[in-house]
């Protein structure tokens, strides 16, 4: 059992790694994107440039605004810190597993989208709203197939802490007798992935164009310290999501012990898992189109089923 | 080189997964080539489990059997419905009789249905790949499915296709394959079956200027 001053420097340690790699991450997919398509693109270390950029603007509020448009991207940024910290990355036991299972991580992310939708509809412009409602429609439809995913894999290691899933599945402990759940549970994940963080199938990052963009219509009114807070939460939010489907998944390598070598080694194995996800990323983004704000829920649809059969096949295959 | 019996049964039973996985992106794609790429797929992860199983068992004659399926699933049939997918000049699905979610809640009832129904009979088998019967089941009736839910002649013939590939995996869950014989007369009959109903498909085109075989259901002289 680490002692109080370990557990602390532990998660100052993992808020580090998640805050530095976060940046890191979406400026990998921009390069794959940009190598796809032949461009030479912008250094992998441009979302970082671009961040300290933003933070040194002055930024301009309309005068419409309520209290929330301010408080949103703080309320955003700590959710979203808050539901990495519970997620393990090179470490299998957090020292904040006390603090919060599965659930908790789902609704702290929810909880930032909820503020996120409320501060686009804040300021009154038209396409804050309608980004409103797109991201109400895509987030309503994810919240299912994310719990029931995940529900999937707590019941196979007999657990909703994400600590003892991963702990239990490093260990090859009371891993699942039949891997089709868990395959099921992880095509949907990976397609609550794409949605939630905002990528192509479902939303274009890379784009200003109304008749496309969700998560962008809804910042757009911010500037300054404020846009670049969102931004880092959004590619933190990419972070804690490639994190889950990584370990939850493939937990092999990570840390199951304080050991300084174990802990270096853990390290390492969870960045080249997150770059290899966000690698396959940046490569599905090259070969899908958007889909039609409509068609987005077939692909959900998907994913919902997917997570029921995996919970299904559980029950089925085990009595 | 040695697999133990618990891993190799696994490894089956992921295999049949993916199977499934496809099945389901069959049923979500409305564009008419993905479907025959996806089908492609399909098949290809067919042949890697009839492999597995041949070399889990040692039973030489599914390789043969894997390998037939290679050449006539993976590559011949998808190039088949490629070219007719090009003559009639049709990128798009645009006829359902089921739209896509009610048609992935369908399919998730039809396996739950296929678990239930094999349920009873999975404990009593000693096979490797027991569990995969009903996964075999689930593509199966997926596959009818389909072809009741598409109104165009090509999604339905990708539809008997995919019930085929579920029986294949069927006869090798329950019997380690069928006789080589009966595999080879199998190939031959859905060889045949594809190419008959892609120059149907054309011959439907041409009389009716479209591929929606509800209008078979109408009597001209």
């Amino acid at each position: 059992m680490p002692s109080l001053i370990q557990s602390l420097l532990l998660v100052i340690a993992q808020a580090i790694v998640l805050l530095s790699v976060s940046p890191f991450l979406v400026g990998l997919i921009r390069k794959v994107k940009a190598r796809f398509q032949c461009r030479q693109g912008a250094s992998v270390f441009q979302p970082y440039a671009d961040l300290a950029k933003l933070f040194r603007k002055q930024p301009v509020i309309s005068s419409t605004a309520s209290w929330i448009f301010p408080a949103t991207p703080y309320i955003l940024f700590a959710s979203t810190l808050s539901a990495g910290l519970l997620v393990p990355t090179f470490l299998s036991q957090t020292p904040l597993n006390f603090a919060g299972n599965i659930i908790a991580l789902v609704y702290l992310l929810a909880l930032g989208t909820f503020f996120l939708i409320l501060a686009g509809l804040d300021t009154g412009s038209a396409f804050g709203g309608m980004g409103s409602s797109r991201e109400a429609l895509v987030a309503s439809l994810t919240e299912p197939a994310m719990i029931l995913s995940i529900f999937a894999i707590a019941l196979t290691a007999g657990s909703t802490n994400l600590s003892t899933i991963v702990h239990k599945t490093a260990l090859l402990e009371g891993i699942v007798t039949d891997p089709s759940p868990h395959l099921m549970a992880l095509a949907a994940l990976f397609i609550v992935a794409l949605a939630e963080t905002g990528r192509v199938p479902v939303d274009n990052p890379a784009t200003h164009l109304e008749l496309t963009m969700i998560h962008e219509a809804m910042v757009l009114e911010y500037s300054g310290r404020y846009l670049a807070l969102i931004e880092w939460a959004a590619g933190l939010k990419l972070a804690v999501f490639l994190s889950l489907v990584a370990n939850v998944f493939a937990p092999w390598g990570i840390a199951t012990t304080l050991t300084p070598s174990a802990m270096g080694i853990g390290l390492v194995v969870y960045l080249v898992k997150i770059a290899g996800l966000a690698v396959l990323i940046g490569t599905i983004e090259c070969m899908f189109a958007k889909l039609r704000l409509f068609r987005v829920t077939d692909l959900l649809g998907v994913a919902f089923i997917l997570a029921l059969l995996g919970l299904l096949f559980f029950y089925i295959l085990r009595s | 080189m040695q697999i133990s019996p618990h891993i190799g049964s696994q490894l089956v039973d992921l295999c049949s997964a993916l199977l499934l996985l496809t099945c389901f992106a069959i049923v979500a794609q409305r564009r008419l080539s993905a479907c025959v790429d996806l089908f492609a797929l399909q098949s290809a992860f067919l042949v890697l489990t009839a492999a597995l199983v041949a070399f889990l068992t040692g039973n030489h004659h599914i390789y043969i059997a894997a390998a037939l399926t290679g050449v006539i699933k993976v590559v011949i049939i998808p190039r088949v419905l490629k070219k007719v997918i090009e003559r009639l000049n049709v990128k798009r699905e645009l006829v359902m009789n089921v739209n896509v979610p009610a048609g992935l809640l369908i399919c998730g009832a039809l396996v739950m249905l296929a678990f239930f129904i094999t349920q009873p009979i999975i404990p009593l088998g000693f096979l490797l790949t027991r569990d995969s019967l009903a996964i075999a089941l689930a593509i199966v009736l997926i596959g009818f499915f389909t072809m009741i839910a598409r109104q165009k002649a090509v999604s339905q013939l990708i539809g008997f296709l995919v019930m085929e590939n579920g029986l294949f995996l069927g006869a090798t869950a329950a019997t380690y394959g069928m006789p080589l014989i009966v595999e080879l007369g199998v190939f031959f009959d859905v060889l045949i079956a594809a190419l008959i109903a892609g120059i149907y498909t054309n011959r439907l085109q041409d009389a009716f200027d479209s591929v929606d075989t509800s209008h078979l259901t109408v009597l001209k002289e």
